[in-house]
């Protein structure tokens, strides 16, 4: 697997076939005498961001802090949760318990449910 | 050196009025258009409202380009004659413009043929700018 | 019979690319002013298009991923976040112009200006959006932009000469006003080649559930849907360079252009112009509003379909949420959209560029296409348009401020 790849920007899928976003980023472990391996997928936007530029990514967390779901960290989730890497990236987790889909939540309870027609998020 | 000069003298370029036979061609086509919007409303085949407020632009049009046109007006043209070839092209439009409101559709063909002369003689004004270029 | 009514997909794309307020009134102008030659860029775009929409409807039926996903897995986040910069703020310019035409064209039915119409007009493409599904919209804004063929049917009935409008195929340099025949032909292939078209194309036919067995009809409809808008572009050109040219009218405003028709037509010409720009630019503004919430949505891995319930994709209905309704404000205020038409053109050729380049890569990788990668004439299209959109890019805007 190449990780650049195979595995960054990827698309995300959840137990229940739910789009959860794409990899942002990906946390190391890089010890003194073993293999770098990777330990944690990132999904979020100072991540993202901070492939930009750094500065935009203190920029991006210091306004999640103070706006929608208030999420200034990036959303890790464990490589252990990762059934198959393909056309998209299978993780065995459900996405609304991970804090991958904060902000679309947010946005369907507090704005689009208020708009007639917009339905709600819970109904099946 | 020549990497600076390229951007003033683009704007340079830019900035530049446009020539006599630009500003002609914009005054020959409003003219055009105003004689083929009162065409088009003497077929009754465009709303009245249209006619009204195209010939309204047409009349906007014509103050602006003739205005740039003879604050230095071309060697070509006699400038005191084409401002009241201007004026009169103009009163025919707003005639026109007045007439099609009132829903006077006969009494809208006097003016609109009044135009038409008007805009042969302009035409000619216009020939004569190109062929002295 | 599913296959066919695909077609749909073709013209809604195509009316959103050529018969757009935008590439209307390029046309217009550019028949206006140089009779028949400038049929050579309207051409020339066309084929190229088809090329682009084509392998843009192949990625999404082959691999299940849109151009816009593609792009971000192979390229990263920097890459697309420039993409977005540009696309942003060219579907945000061609929207105002797109809900501009709408109120322009009620405009010339009502008598009330346009400004007034800027806010209803935008709530109804708003809810079309948000109540209609994506099948609807195709549909829809396809049977309605039928109504564009009376651009051929004015064409034919003012007897061109056609040896004449032959010779307009063939690039040939006018005598005098370079540089607008210079800008007039940048714009035209702006107006053509927009990069929203093949986002448009690729999220459709993910909606519409393609597979590897329409590749081949993948063809006939990107063929068939280009072709047909770049047909009845060249139409308006034809017809401006018969109505306009002898009078020495320049189309640089809607309501000299709505007269397009009236010596052809002269019964139904002015109100078929009116009702062909309504839903004309009706559908472009529904695929443009579309194409910006998909890039959004596909590059940074949202959920996404114009066939669920908003609040089911809160963030894809809030991108085109706020796209429309902030883009009609400049209306309100009175910004003359073919002013704001002609300024997106030279932006979206000055960021072509970013958005053909990946297509040289997407369509060659493997583990995207496998044996469906492109073969060897689809890869000199490419080739050559990006060689083009780099010259475009360099000569957009200098052209615009000098022949604009």
């Amino acid at each position: 697997m190449v990780l650049i790849r195979d595995v960054l920007d990827k698309k995300l899928i959840d137990r229940e076939d739910c789009d959860m976003g794409r990899v942002s980023g990906l946390l190391m472990h890089v010890g003194e005498n073993t293999q770098p391996r990777v330990t944690h997928i990132l999904i979020g936007g100072p991540t993202l961001w901070m492939r930009v530029n750094p500065f935009l990514g203190r920029i991006s967390k210091r306004l999640g802090r103070m706006w929608g779901p208030k999420r200034s960290e990036p959303v890790r989730i464990p490589w252990s949760r990762v059934e198959t890497v393909g056309r998209g990236i299978k993780l065995d987790v459900v996405a609304k318990e991970t804090g991958a889909l904060d902000w679309e939540l947010w946005l369907a309870k507090n704005v689009i449910e208020h708009i007639p027609g917009g339905g709600s998020e819970e109904e099946e | 050196m020549k990497r600076f000069l390229a951007v003033p003298l683009l704007l340079a370029v830019a900035c530049k009025p446009p020539t006599p036979a630009e500003q002609m061609d914009t005054i020959v086509s409003w003219i055009a258009t105003a004689r083929m919007a009162g065409d088009a409303s003497l077929r009754r085949t465009t709303p009245d409202k249209y006619t009204r407020q195209t010939l309204e632009l047409s009349d906007r049009m014509l103050l602006q380009s003739g205005s740039e046109l003879l604050k230095s007006p071309p060697p070509a043209i006699d400038s005191a004659d084409f401002a009241k070839v201007l004026i009169r092209t103009r009163f025919q439009i707003k005639e026109m413009a007045r007439l099609v409101e009132q829903k006077a559709a006969p009494e809208f063909r006097q003016p609109w043929d009044s135009l038409g002369i008007y805009e042969k003689i302009v035409k000619q004004a216009s020939d004569r700018i190109d062929s002295s270029r | 019979m599913k296959k066919i009514l695909q077609l749909s997909l073709g013209i809604i794309t195509s009316v959103g690319g050529f018969l757009e307020i935008g590439s209307v009134t390029t046309s217009a102008q550019a028949g206006a002013q140089f009779g028949y030659q400038l049929l050579w860029p309207l051409l020339f775009g066309t084929i190229c298009l088809v090329f682009l929409v084509e392998m843009s409807g192949r990625l999404a039926a082959v691999s299940k991923h849109t151009v816009v996903g593609a792009m971000r897995e192979r390229f990263g986040f920097p890459f697309f976040f420039v993409v977005s910069v540009g696309i942003t703020i060219v579907v945000f310019m061609v929207l105002i112009a797109e809900l501009g035409g709408i109120a322009f064209s009620l405009q010339m039915l009502t008598g009330i200006g346009f400004p007034w119409w800027a806010l209803p007009v935008s709530l109804v493409v708003w809810l079309l959006m948000w109540k209609g599904t994506f099948s609807l919209i195709e549909y829809g804004a396809s049977l309605l932009g039928l109504v564009t063929i009376s651009f051929a049917v004015a064409a034919f009935r003012l007897h061109p000469d056609w040896a004449a409008v032959a010779s307009g195929f063939l690039p040939s340099m006018p005598h005098s006003d370079k540089a607008r025949y210079g800008f007039l032909t940048v714009s035209i292939l702006g107006a053509t080649i927009s990069p929203y078209l093949m986002y448009f194309y690729s999220s459709g036919a993910i909606e519409e559930k393609w597979d590897r067995s329409y590749v081949v009809m993948n063809r006939i409809i990107a063929g068939f849907g280009m072709f047909f808008g770049g047909f009845l572009a060249m139409a308006v050109l034809i017809a401006a360079a018969l109505a306009f040219q002898p009078m020495g009218i320049q189309v640089n405003t809607f309501p000299q252009a709505a007269l397009l028709m009236t010596t052809a037509l002269p019964k139904w010409g002015f109100y078929l112009f009116a009702l062909s720009m309504l839903f004309a630019c009706f559908g472009a503004a529904l695929e443009i509003s579309l194409a910006i919430a998909y890039f959004f949505a596909q590059g940074l891995g949202w959920n996404w379909s114009q066939n669920l319930e908003p609040s089911k994709n809160a963030r894809f209905a809030f991108v085109y949420t706020v796209i429309i309704i902030v883009a009609a404000i400049p209306l309100m205020f009175g910004v003359d959209p073919i002013k704001v038409t002609m300024m997106s053109m030279a932006l979206t050729s000055a960021t072509l560029p970013f958005a053909i380049i990946p297509f040289l890569f997407l369509m060659n990788d493997p583990i995207y296409l496998g044996k469906y990668r492109n073969g060897w004439l689809s890869n000199a299209v490419v080739a050559i348009v990006v060689l083009l959109s780099f010259v475009l890019a360099l000569i957009s805007v200098p052209l615009e401020i000098v022949g604009g």
